[in-house]
């Protein structure tokens, strides 16, 4: 039941960009300000139309940013930054994280490369991968999601691995990850 | 309506989405190998005070308002002072968003702007000094902590634009020791000591030294600088003692507190008020 909750959650905007709810579907106070005043931008999303010089956000980017912005609803904040990295098939990559006991977390990774399979993993400082919830939407038609959340039981350092499970081409596929607490 | 919509969601539910409490075949454990290549990212890596500060909020509910200091740049031309000026700000912004006050996030954000202008790095700025004040005039606090982060990440990346990575680094330590500060405060203030396991980050407070001490001579040659270094090493050497007694616990925190504290207040320090860096005190090496 908590797992439906959650695909629910993460599928919020896919069913706004279908059409299918309203702009404040399950929004609280406050948070349809966030979106209106970025001017429709993702939430966490920066953009800097006044400064050029700035990185463009990737496609891959977006669509982790929108995924990932789909637990603000919960009451989550998606953190101001992102890990763009290419993965292989069968060989993970990994990332150093430290979380809080008491905080809940979800860590998305999307590729804009339709059809491969990503998955998101955690770890605890010793490496050993620890259990949590996790999701993950391959068959969309605009490219490929999964994320992977926890709450930790003690503060400290984790890791989170992102992982190329399948690719139809069989090439390295761009992506990128970001991370939400609340 | 509602039922067309509820209808909606179940149907994308079953067709897209595979949810499930392990995958197929479950991940492997890390190679030490793995865990020494790991990527370090300041933006991910680094938690931002706001998740420090919600975290608290679960731990002892602190009263936050109480906390709220008055936001002042120092008045400087040293740019390492002004990266870690940046850092302090933003941390000083988390706490008056979690007080709801909105007047003080306009006052950091404004001293943001300040910096940023002696850093000369504002015209990108402007938008978003603009989106902070109204956020804070609408209430809208959740947007005001992300609108926060998004713009100390923005001042970092004008930084990097303008060949000053270095700087950035000084920027997160900052954050990070002021966010310290105030949460070893609150910790203190408690008789339970309640939160105090959420200030437990050795591996943290190493990779910010180690990061500082990796820092071009040029940079490390200030004062200031090699103050947050030492912080940053005694304060490791502290949190890095295992399972101490309520008591020493409570001996150590207060250590942490006073070193966090003290080089913030020398970061915010005008350049004319500026006395000579102290050397380490003595009380702020650790006891086992």
């Amino acid at each position: 039941m908590r797992a439906r909750a959650l695909a629910l959650t993460l599928l919020t905007p896919l069913i706004l960009s279908a059409g299918l709810g309203s702009a404040s579907l399950n929004a609280a106070p406050g948070q349809q300000t966030v979106s209106m005043s970025r001017q429709g931008a993702a939430p966490g999303l920066t953009p800097s139309p006044s400064n050029p010089a700035l990185p463009v956000p990737t496609e891959s980017r977006r669509l982790a940013l929108e995924t990932a912005g789909a637990f603000i609803n919960d009451g989550f904040h998606v953190r101001d930054g992102e890990w763009s990295v290419r993965l292989e098939k069968g060989a993970p990559a990994f990332l150093q994280v430290t979380l809080f006991e008491g905080n809940k977390y979800w860590f998305v990774v999307a590729s804009t490369t339709p059809g491969v399979r990503l998955r998101v993993t955690l770890h605890d400082a010793a490496g050993k991968p620890l259990s949590g919830e996790v999701w993950h939407d391959e068959r969309a038609t605009g490219g490929s999601r999964a994320a992977a959340g926890v709450a930790p039981g003690r503060s400290g350092k984790y890791f989170v691995g992102v992982e190329l499970l399948d690719s139809p081409s069989g090439a390295p596929v761009d992506t990128c990850l970001v991370s939400a607490y609340k | 309506m509602s039922t067309g919509r509820t209808f909606a969601i179940l149907a994308l539910f079953s067709s897209c989405c595979h949810v499930a409490t392990a995958p197929a075949s479950g991940p492997a454990a890390m190679s030490p190998g793995q865990q020494q290549e790991a990527v370090f990212l300041d933006a991910l890596s680094i938690p931002s005070p706001g998740e420090v500060f919600a975290a608290m909020n679960r731990a002892c509910r602190p009263n936050w308002a109480t906390l709220v200091t008055p936001a002042t740049a120092p008045v400087t031309t040293d740019r390492t002072q002004l990266a870690l000026a940046v850092g302090v700000l933003s941390a000083n912004g988390y706490t008056a968003i979690d007080a709801q006050d909105g007047q003080q996030v306009k006052n950091v954000g404004r001293e943001i702007m300040n910096v940023a202008k002696a850093l000369g790095v504002s015209q990108s700025l402007l938008g978003r000094g603009n989106s902070l004040i109204e956020f804070a005039d609408n209430n809208a606090w959740d947007a005001l902590a992300d609108e926060l982060e998004a713009t100390e990440n923005e001042v970092k990346l004008t930084m990097v634009e303008q060949k000053d990575r270095d700087l950035v680094t000084l920027t997160s330590a900052a954050a990070w020791l002021r966010g310290l500060d105030v949460a070893s405060g609150i910790v203190l203030a408690n008789e339970d000591l309640k939160g105090a396991s959420l200030l437990r980050q050795p591996e943290l407070a190493r990779h910010l030294a180690s990061r500082l001490r990796e820092l071009p001579p040029r940079i490390q040659r200030g004062s200031l600088v090699s103050g947050v270094g030492r912080s940053l090493e005694s304060i490791a050497a502290i949190l890095e003692i295992p399972d101490p007694a309520k008591e020493q616990d409570r001996e150590n925190l207060q250590k942490i507190h006073e070193a966090a504290a003290s080089i913030v207040k020398e970061i915010l320090t005008s350049a004319s008020a500026a006395a000579p860096a102290a050397a380490p005190s003595p009380s702020s090496s650790p006891k086992p």
